[in-house]
């Protein structure tokens, strides 16, 4: 079943200091499946962010259609939970109170909001830290924090814009294997932005690779490793060396496009 | 081995020793006056100034005493601090409601912006003329001096805060399921506190002197009104008092509301880097 259809989009721009108009996104379209973990990957500045706000409703697009859960969607709204890369949290609710707020919005009594919000927080290994602000975390108990406060919520998809980008190499690791165990658990629909290609790779079920602006969808990469996958057995595939060298050159322009750009006549 | 501990637990000792005396509260508070009533003290005894022109501790303290016997200063004292509380309370019900009407509409704020920048640069003085004339001398005069003097502090801090507010958070409330009366109510109130604290702080310390200078001006009771009288009949120990007596309620003011409260908010949620935190 399809939770995310994305069809035609476009989207221009308009400088605001030039006045002149760049078109971002110039026609995009794919499909994310329900309990199938995307990614998006392409050059900086091709519109990665530009499509995941259009999905969340916080930024309008020119052209084309978003829908979820068979709905066009116009507008932020709880079917799509967003983590941020750089964390949000609200910085005056506890660990808990943030990881509930989205049942809170939903009426839903204190009782069992606070055993589901619970629930996830230890999901995600933040038992024990119920009752500390955000700013007494760590960048990656932060980032745990974030998925849990949208896995509580139960969207139809979560959108992550780059989560890790700004988390230490080392902790990063044991986030993506953590978001990969938490993703096999309870599957998920996850839409993830990232420029990592190993990243993508290692926590795709498909891949969607742009081309430069105004970006098009340029190949959607199936990764068919087996799951449950951990970095130490899943790098040592052959299979994972070599989706991540296909969607390497593929991001390069590829070796039949490169060839004729560097030939000087 | 044994020498290696001793080297290094001899200047750690040297280090703990005045750090666990500034620590202490009473220390901390009190210490930084000791040696301005010290060299007060020794300019009063050795008779720099003449005793018309200046009293030393002493002399002060015997006055606080006499003027609280004769209940004098109680109700002086309680004569302002009412009138500061009416001043408060309605620049609060004022400041706060306006602020966030002008803070969160864009035409609002384009509307009122060059009234309230005018308006703020005509001084809570120069508003006292007038303000007799309409209220007479009277408490409205005074309270309107005090509400105009922490209305515009206060309407620019919670604007400065309200933008200050990172747009994602905004975005994240919503794609939680906020609407628009639970962002302004979940996030942007308490985003914009650390200003808006920051705003009621300089509007409370204007509207004190406001009310001081208020008093001097409109007075027929009150700490000013008490120090502008004394000055009268040339009793300098009095207007000592006087001075003292303001300096000490807004040091109260700021350790007993002020201050805990935004250990209670904006510190607690790590909002403002903690003096403690460099150490
Ligand atoms: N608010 C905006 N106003 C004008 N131009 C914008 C705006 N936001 C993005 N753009 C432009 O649109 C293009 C796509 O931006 P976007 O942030 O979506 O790219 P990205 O793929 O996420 O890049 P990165 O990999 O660096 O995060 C860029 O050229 C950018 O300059
Ligand atoms: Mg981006």
């Amino acid at each position: 079943m399809t939770a995310l259809e994305i069809s035609g989009l476009s989207k221009d721009y308009v400088d605001a200091y030039t006045g002149e108009e760049i078109t971002a996104i110039g026609d995009v379209s794919f499909t994310v499946d329900r309990g199938e973990f995307v990614s998006i990957l392409g050059p900086s500045g091709c519109g990665k962010t530009t499509v995941l706000n259009i999905i969340a409703g916080f930024v309008k697009q020119t052209g084309g259609t978003v829908k979820v859960g068979g709905r066009v969607v116009d507008g932020p709204g709880p079917d799509r939970g967003v983590v941020f890369q750089s964390h949000a949290l609200f910085p005056w609710k506890t660990v808990l109170g943030n990881a509930a707020f989205g049942l809170r919005m939903k009426r839903v009594p204190p009782k069992q909001r606070e055993a589901t919000a619970r629930e996830y927080l230890e999901l995600v290994g933040l038992a024990g830290f119920e009752h500390k602000y955000p700013h007494e975390l760590s960048g990656g108990m932060q980032q745990r924090l974030g998925v849990a406060r949208v896995l509580a919520n139960e969207p139809d998809v979560m959108l992550m814009d780059e989560p890790f980008a700004s988390i230490d190499a080392q902790t990063r690791r044991k986030l993506q294997e953590d978001l990969t165990r938490v993703f096999e658990l309870r599957r998920p629909t996850v839409f993830f932005v990232t420029h990592d290609i190993d990243e993508a790779v290692f926590l795709s079920d498909r891949v969607i690779v742009l081309s430069t602006r105004p970006s098009i969808v340029r190949e959607i990469v199936t990764v068919d490793l087996p799951r449950p996958r951990t970095w130490r057995e899943t790098t040592q595939l052959p299979e994972f060396r070599h989706l991540s060298n296909r969607i390497t050159e593929l991001l390069t322009g590829g070796a039949e496009d490169v060839h004729p750009a560097i030939d000087p006549d | 081995m044994a020498v290696t501990t001793r080297a290094s637990a001899r200047p750690k000792r040297t280090v703990a020793m005045p750090r666990r005396i500034l620590v202490n509260p009473v220390v901390r508070t009190l210490g930084p006056f000791v040696p301005v009533v010290l060299l007060w003290w020794l300019l009063a005894e050795l008779d720099v100034f003449p005793g018309a022109f200046f009293v030393g501790p002493d002399t002060v303290v015997g006055e606080f005493a006499e003027l609280m016997r004769k209940g004098v200063l109680p109700g002086y004292l309680s004569d302002s601090l009412t009138r500061l509380m009416y001043g408060v309370g309605f620049g609060l019900l004022i400041g706060l409601p306006l602020g966030f009407a002008i803070a969160m509409s864009f035409w609002a704020r384009r509307l009122t912006w060059p009234l309230l920048l005018f308006f703020q640069a005509i001084a809570d003085i120069a508003w006292l003329p007038i303000v007799i004339v309409w209220f007479g001398f009277s408490l409205t005069a005074v309270t309107f001096v005090i509400v105009y003097t922490i209305v515009f502090p206060l309407v620019l801090g919670i604007v400065a805060g309200v933008e200050q507010v990172p747009r994602e958070l905004i975005r994240a409330a919503r794609s939680l399921g906020a609407g628009r009366l639970r962002v302004f109510l979940e996030v942007i109130v308490p985003g914009a506190l650390p200003s808006l604290a920051s705003g009621i702080r300089t509007g409370l310390g204007y509207g004190w002197r406001a009310l001081v200078a208020a008093e001097i001006i409109v007075g027929t009771s009150g700490v000013g009104f008490m120090m502008f009288d004394a000055r009268r009949v040339g009793d300098v120990a009095e207007v000592f008092l006087g001075m003292i007596v303001l300096g000490v309620l807004w040091y109260a003011t700021d350790a007993l509301v002020l201050a805990p409260f935004e250990r209670a908010t904006v510190e607690r949620w790590g909002l403002v880097r903690q003096a403690e935190a460099g150490k």
